[in-house]
């Protein structure tokens, strides 16, 4: 297959079948995987909304356009919707079923029905989380700490009910992939050939199996502490509230890494592709996946040093913390390494890549700042700490998840979008990013608390600041929902690989991919990265200074000529 | 979906090259979900560990409440369903029919004497007043103990908190593999299963023995120790 | 083979029971903790067949069980030592105004009067 065939196939998997039904009821893994990209979406698109809400309330001291009742409701929902419906899915459920199966050599995921069921558990969960909206007061944040979560209105039912059931889409997402990897690999696609996104989304997957049910157990008993008050977690009943902080931890420390984990590998081959390189250190950047995701259950208790928590328990939790710094600290050598040997072609996903390493760095560095025992106490429940997430979530995942859908819109959709319009858009995101949230950090180091809906007079200039910031980013998101919706009327027909990209999804499918992915199994007999045993992609295959870095120099397609 | 291809078995998808494989996946997921069970379990073991630490004399005063009469009988008539479905796959891959369908029904058998064990343990508990948490109000006699003594002893509702909702959502379990064991028994009847091809009979049978597997641990932590 | 295995967790069931009528004293929760744990791996190596399985089974199941064995250990690394800052108040708020309670009524009984017991300090 030629980089330069830019006809579309005539039968692929998104005209193969055209009615509602066959989508509504399709078990084919890309077209799951578009239906996800659907409805996480407009999940951002909510929760993007309520933020901008939280941030036009924030534009001035006193009240701006909300009172003190709704300003709480609306940055829980902002956190639950993002967190749970968003953030969570955003890769796995989109990228990785769309890519996973494929980069793997398999015709679909090893369940497929099973997959599409996760789809609707997802779906339910979310419309039961949102009811709270209607039944109303759900006011304490994402976390949902007891007892206040139980002494305040009856949302909370509904929210826990619909994030235990979402949590059931996530397990059982996990589980497939975990099973797909080990069973339905291509013959001769070994371990240390993977794509380093397969080995993001295998560990992901396995943070999701372990973790995700005692979420689930801890969103029962908080429904049932507020429907029959068993006593467990509700002090004025002998209950433990601090324990419903470790119950709730061992969840959602690591469920950071669900979100932070594909993210690395939808980097790693953004950064090989882009490079015309291998990955440097390839077998340490994939195990240092799996360490992360092990580590990551270690020290769910660093959010805990202000909760009463024995020291003994703080002391060991900070120790571990320290040493994520590790294996998140060799994949980021090792990018820059990659892009140092080899020849950067500057493209809009790579744009995104480019700035996943600063957001993602300074997000990495505070989170070990915060990590410290006795800074923590100082900066507990500031906007330093807000700051310091957004930068891992938002400046980590959302961004890694823009680079992606932009890497693999021309695969799942048939188009090209505008490259000029990609990159006026990319740096929009880059400066609203760091313009809303670098001020939190300041901010925050010298007291401003998270979640008030009012300030004092000397932190005015960064909230201001803080705003316009989330406005400009607003209007990035926006201009990149346009853009790539108009180029599914108006686009270029994209090529089968025009990233010259060596992972089978490039190299082995039309573009869009056939319905069965493959007309026959291929056999793999070289590594993800190994532009070196490529010659068909870049006519001397060699890198470094004066390579070819954009496929289509070495074979213009036909209608360009 | 495409049909399989000719002179492949007709539970072969299209996407796996084998049934060897096919049945490995299917295995492979089985266990994965198991584990997830497992540390769903884990939330109520570490709540019941941490109260216990805390309370030790309350929690054996709590336990004196629980007859291990009928725990006992419980635990061993789980075992013996157990055994039946282990028993049962042995007979199915030999071949052996209506061995197999005998076993479910007995399995089937044991899982309602057990639920209905349940039902009158949980109901003898209600009428006594021994409810979960903040609605406990114990009144009366019950089993020879006098409530009145265990009105006011703290902790004690907690214990029983925990013994409902592990005890409930281990019985909720204990339906579901009812349901499940009744839609193969019906499959049985149909032929639908041979040497060549009982998965799902296996992974039914996998998930029973974890459901006992919880109750084996449930039963010394309530009511014996 | 099955029948043995079978036999064998009955025999392991009348001693948990046997043995919790005994008093052992601290050693009654760590012995029906390891009665327990040997059915369970009873259960899970043959009636699971887990021995003769796939390697990666076994793994999977190892994983899970070594992650419940995080989960219970560093929960305990707090609770067993709740309290060791010296700024933080011991028990919790039942057992204090339990406390607080029996206190008060020692007062108004006057001096003189039967002393009622106060309960004894939180324990953690
Ligand atoms: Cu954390």
């Amino acid at each position: 297959m030629h980089a330069s065939s830019a006809a579309a196939p005539a039968v692929h998997y998104l005209n193969n079948e055209k009615t509602i039904r066959s989508w509504l009821t399709t078990v084919d893994h890309k077209r799951i995987g578009m239906m996800y990209l659907v409805a996480v979406s407009l999940a951002f698109l909510a929760g993007g909304i309520l933020a901008l809400l939280v941030r036009t309330e924030l534009a001035a001291p006193g009240e701006t356009i909300m009172g003190p009742d709704a300003y709480n409701q609306t940055f829980t929902l902002h956190a639950v919707l993002m967190v749970f419906a968003f953030i969570i899915p955003a890769i796995p459920a989109v990228m990785g079923n769309f890519v996973l199966p494929i980069q793997l050599g398999a015709k679909d995921v090893a369940f497929p029905r099973l997959n599409l069921a996760s789809f609707y558990i997802y779906l339910i969960g979310a419309v039961i989380a949102l009811t709270a909206v209607v039944v109303g007061r759900v006011d304490g944040g994402w976390t949902f700490y007891a007892p206040y979560s139980t002494s305040v209105g009856n949302g909370i039912l509904f929210i826990t009910m619909g994030v235990f059931v979402m949590g059931f889409s996530s397990i059982l997402t996990g589980l497939n992939f975990i099973v797909t990897v080990h069973k339905m690999r291509a013959p001769g696609l070994t371990w240390t050939r993977l794509p380093l996104f397969v080995w993001s989304i295998y560990a992901t997957s396995i943070v999701q199996v372990l973790a995700t049910p005692v979420i689930g157990i801890t969103m029962l008993l908080l429904f049932l502490e507020k429907l029959l008050g068993i006593g467990i977690f509700d002090p004025a009943l002998g209950g433990d509230p601090v324990l419903f902080q470790h119950f709730f931890w061992f969840y959602s420390h690591p469920a950071v890494y669900i979100m932070i984990l594909p993210a690395f590998g939808v980097i790693s081959d953004l950064m090989g592709t882009f490079s015309r390189n291998r990955v440097q250190g390839y077998k340490f950047v994939a195990l240092s996946s799996v360490a992360i995701a092990f580590l990551g259950f270690l020290v769910w208790g660093h959010h805990m040093f202000v909760s009463g928590q024995s020291a003994v328990s703080s002391i060991v939790f900070s120790l571990i913390t320290y040493l994520i710094g590790i294996p998140t600290g060799v994949k980021v050598i090792n990018w820059v390494l990659t892009m140092y040997r080899g020849s950067v072609w500057l493209q809009t996903p790579m744009l995104y890549a480019l700035m996943f390493l600063i957001t993602f760095s300074i997000g990495g560095f505070t989170g070990i700042m915060l990590g410290v025992l006795a800074i923590d106490v100082h900066l507990h429940d500031t906007y330093f700490v807000v700051a310091h997430f957004h930068y891992v979530m938002m400046g980590g995942n959302v961004i890694a998840a823009l680079g992606g859908l932009h890497y693999w819109w021309p695969k799942m959709t048939g188009k090209m979008y505008n490259e000029t319009a990609g990159r006026i858009a990319a740096a929009l995101v880059f400066i609203g990013f760091n313009l809303t949230f670098f001020p939190q950090f300041i901010m925050g180091s010298r007291g401003m608390p998270r979640r008030y809906y009012d300030y004092l007079p000397e932190f005015e200039i960064y909230h201001q600041l803080s705003t316009m910031g989330s406005y400009i980013l607003g209007i990035g998101l926006f201009m990149i929902l346009g853009y790539l919706l108009v180029s599914l009327f108006k686009g270029r027909v994209a090529p089968a690989n025009p990233w010259g990209a060596l992972t089978l999804e490039w190299t082995h499918t039309t573009t869009p991919p056939d319905p069965h992915n493959f007309h026959h199994t291929p056999v793999v007999t070289r590594g993800p990265y190994d532009y070196h045993l490529a010659p068909e992609l870049f006519a001397d295959g060699h890198s470094g200074d004066g390579a070819n870095v954009s496929p289509e120099s070495v074979h213009r397609s036909p209608s360009e000529a | 979906m495409a049909q399989p291809a000719a002179g492949q078995p007709a539970h072969l998808k299209h996407y796996f090259v084998s049934s060897d494989q096919q049945f490995d996946a299917a295995k492979m997921g089985m266990w994965l979900f198991l584990i997830t069970e497992i540390l769903l379990f884990s939330g109520m073991f570490v709540a019941y560990t941490v109260y216990r630490v805390w309370h030790p004399e309350v929690f054996e005063a709590a336990s004196d409440l629980l007859d291990w009469k009928l725990g006992g009988i419980n635990t061993l008539v789980l075992l013996g369903s157990s055994f039946t479905v282990a028993y049962g796959i042995q007979r199915i891959q030999r071949g052996d029919r209506k061995g197999l369908i005998i076993n479910l029904l007995l399995t089937l058998l044991c899982a309602a004497i057990f639920m209905g064990i349940k039902y009158v343990e949980y109901s003898g508990k209600f009428e006594a007043g021994i409810f979960p948490g903040g609605n406990f109000a114990p009144v009366g006699d019950y089993h020879g103990h006098d409530m009145a003594n265990y009105a006011d002893i703290l902790f004690l509702p907690q214990f029983f908190s925990i013994y409902f909702v592990m005890t409930g959502i281990h019985g909720f379990h204990v339906l579901v593999g009812m349901g499940v064991f009744t839609w193969l028994v019906i499959r049985s009847f149909k032929g639908d299963f041979s040497p060549e091809y009982y998965t799902p009979i296996e992974l039914t049978g996998l998930y029973w023995h974890l459901v006992d597997i919880i109750w084996i641990f449930l039963f010394p932590l309530l009511y014996l120790i | 083979m099955l029948v043995t295995v079978f036999g064998s967790l009955i025999f392991l069931t009348i001693l948990t029971v046997v043995s919790s009528r005994l008093d052992l004293g601290a050693f009654n929760v760590p012995l029906a903790m390891l009665i327990a744990t040997t059915k369970a791996a009873l259960v899970v190596g043959f009636f699971m067949a887990l021995k003769y399985d796939n390697r990666v089974n076994s793994l999977v199941f190892a994983v899970g069980a070594l992650f419940v064995i995080v989960f219970l250990s560093f929960t305990l690394l707090d609770t067993a030592f709740r309290g060791d800052l010296p700024n933080t108040t011991k028990g919790t708020i039942m057992e204090m105004d339990a406390a607080e309670a029996a206190l008060q009524a020692r007062q108004d009984a006057g001096p003189g009067a039967a002393v009622a017991p106060v309960p004894p300090p939180a324990t953690h």
